[in-house]
């Protein structure tokens, strides 16, 4: 039964999604030329291949965080505005689940562009990233980092009038800081800090970790990369978890 | 049936009650009207018993089933088209949106396909079942909206407004529908409406909200047989009225409006009439429309339940 209300949900998100397929293929556009133009300006009118491995797995994180974000964001606001999003409450399952199946169908929109995205300048440009199995667990925490984050804004979209604002602050936060522009290694002490607390840097610094530096998830695991990448999205899930079960109740009666 | 006791909720800091102790009984298979003007507090109610609000003290029963304590069984008790939101959803078709609706009420896909072919076909919309719904006229979504709400099958519907905007057509589909589900498959129904008509005509039993609280829960007769106007005459005539009497003409009738002290006096003006040469062609007790009945409750200022 649980199974039937997912697929459900998943279903008609995608669904909803895939009426309007203009706003996606202009995203798309956007994320492929976006990366290519950055780190040509930000190598003062060439491209330094020392820099573009590692700045391309991060702008693909930034993609996946923005974008899933935005499309389950814009989701709850249009449901709420049009009365839908108490219909979708209707269920024999519990609240969080219908949640579930927005965040996922959220989530392969987000991973479709991040992809796209990364993929376009590794052909254009000739990125070659080498693939290893060590960077499998990064990058599934990555992938979850991001979803905890996206069930936190979409948590905060119920109730928060502001959310638009906060979303787009957060996302520009992260696009800044996450190591899209430059490797974190290359950032002050103070400020990699500080980026380390932003959603998908500690995810995209121990992707690199693996691809690039040849480390072990053991070695990741010694280094304390892995255990703060942890805790970050369990802080985050935990967060999630708690403002939803705070603002649920609160959307349904404001419905 | 749905079973409402002492349900209460207040808003605001001044702990204003929008729903104030109001307890309700509905059997399976009636269709309840449940009636009052704006901010009364219906849709505050409906909602509680949909489980979208939740309620301060007080108790709901779906079908047997605490909507607070059972939550899933009671959920599955229940459809409903709710007063002011589009209910299903414009960019999916009107069958996508029935077999989402139907599976998140935990439905099988076979299960939710053979009814909405059902249902779209009963409701004339089968030959546009893969249409968007946001193309639909008014009237073909509230009967998107109003299959979303029976899909499943349930027991209980709760409808608020579901007439609202419709057209005359329209609206006669959702009566005869109304009445169907009622009379031939069982189905309780709860429906708010401003359409006082609409609720003489469909409801077997109408409850009568005013600033939180029900001042009437009656059968609709026996509501309407409680404020009949005892004092109250019509006498058709032909022709014209004799002086001194307060007469409306129309297509050649004459009906005169008498108010009597005691019943007695209806035939000393029958004798009058009469002697004035005036041709009686009936006389008839006046009879109060439910919209009378509403207008007097909401003027009172106090009536026991």
């Amino acid at each position: 039964m649980l199974r039937d209300v997912l697929r459900a949900e998943i279903g008609k998100g995608l669904r909803i999604q895939l009426a309007h397929p203009a706003g996606h293929v202009i995203t798309l556009l956007i994320s492929t030329m976006m990366y290519l133009g950055l780190q040509f300006v930000l190598g003062q009118g060439a491209l330094r291949e020392d820099l573009l491995p590692q700045t391309l797995v991060a702008i693909g994180g930034y993609w996946f965080l923005q974008y899933a974000g935005l499309v389950m964001v814009a989701d709850l606001i249009e449901d709420k505005r049009a009365g839908t999003f108490a219909q979708s409450q209707l269920t024999t399952a519990p609240p969080w689940l219908p949640m579930l199946g927005r965040l996922i169908s959220a989530s392969v929109f987000g991973l479709a562009v991040a992809t796209v995205a990364a993929l376009v300048p590794m052909l254009v440009a000739g990125i070659a990233i080498p693939l290893r199995w060590a960077a499998l667990l990064p990058a599934a925490l990555l992938g979850v980092n991001v979803l905890a984050f996206t069930f936190l804004l979409a948590s905060l979209a119920l109730v928060s009038p502001v959310i638009g604002a906060l979303q787009s602050l957060f996302t520009a936060l992260v696009l800044l800081l996450n190591g899209s522009f430059l490797p974190l290694a290359l950032y002050p002490d103070w400020l990699a800090v500080l980026a380390r607390v932003l959603p998908t840097t500690l995810g995209t610094e121990a992707l690199t970790q693996t691809l690039f530096e040849g480390r072990t998830v053991g070695e990741l695991w010694n280094g304390g990369t892995l255990p703060w990448l942890l805790a970050h999205t369990l802080a985050l899930t935990a967060c999630a978890g708690l403002l939803f079960a705070r603002n649920h109740r609160r959307a349904l009666e404001s419905s | 049936m749905i079973e409402i006791e002492a349900l209460t909720k207040v808003y605001g800091p001044a702990r204003a009650p929008a729903v104030d102790e109001v307890s309700l009984y509905v059997p399976r298979g009636s269709v309840f009207g449940f009636l009052g003007p704006n901010g009364a507090g219906k849709t505050t109610t409906i909602k509680m018993l949909a489980g979208l609000i939740t309620p301060d003290s007080g108790r709901v029963r779906l079908g047997g089933y605490d909507v607070a304590r059972q939550r899933s069984a009671a959920m599955a008790q229940f459809g409903a088209v709710l007063e002011g939101s589009r209910n299903v959803y414009w960019s999916l078709s009107a069958w996508q949106n029935l077999m989402y609706f139907g599976r998140l009420k935990g439905l099988r896909k076979a299960q939710v396909a053979e009814r909405a072919e059902d249902l779209l076909t009963d409701l004339g919309l089968w030959e546009r079942r893969d249409d968007k719904v946001g193309g639909f006229s008014r009237g073909m979504q509230q009967k998107v909206a109003i299959a979303a709400a029976l899909i499943a099958g349930p027991p209980i519907v709760l409808l608020d407004e579901p007439t609202l905007g419709l057209d005359v057509e329209a609206t006669r589909t959702v009566k005869n529908w109304i009445v169907e589900q009622a009379r031939e498959l069982g189905t309780t129904i709860l429906l708010t409406t401003h359409q006082l008509d609409v609720a003489q005509e469909l409801c077997d039993r109408v409850a009568v909200m005013r600033q939180g609280r029900l001042v009437a829960d009656l059968p609709t007769r026996e509501l309407l047989a409680r404020f009949r106007e005892r004092d109250r005459y019509e006498i058709r005539v032909e022709g014209a009225a004799p002086p001194g009497f307060d007469a409306v003409a129309r297509d050649g009738v004459t009906t005169i409006s008498v108010r009597v002290s005691d019943p007695i006096e209806v035939y000393e003006v029958v004798e009058r009439l009469r002697a004035h040469g005036a041709v009686i062609e009936s006389l008839t007790q006046v009879q109060p429309g439910l919209e009378d009945v509403f207008v007097s409750l909401l003027n009172e200022p106090s009536h026991a339940a």
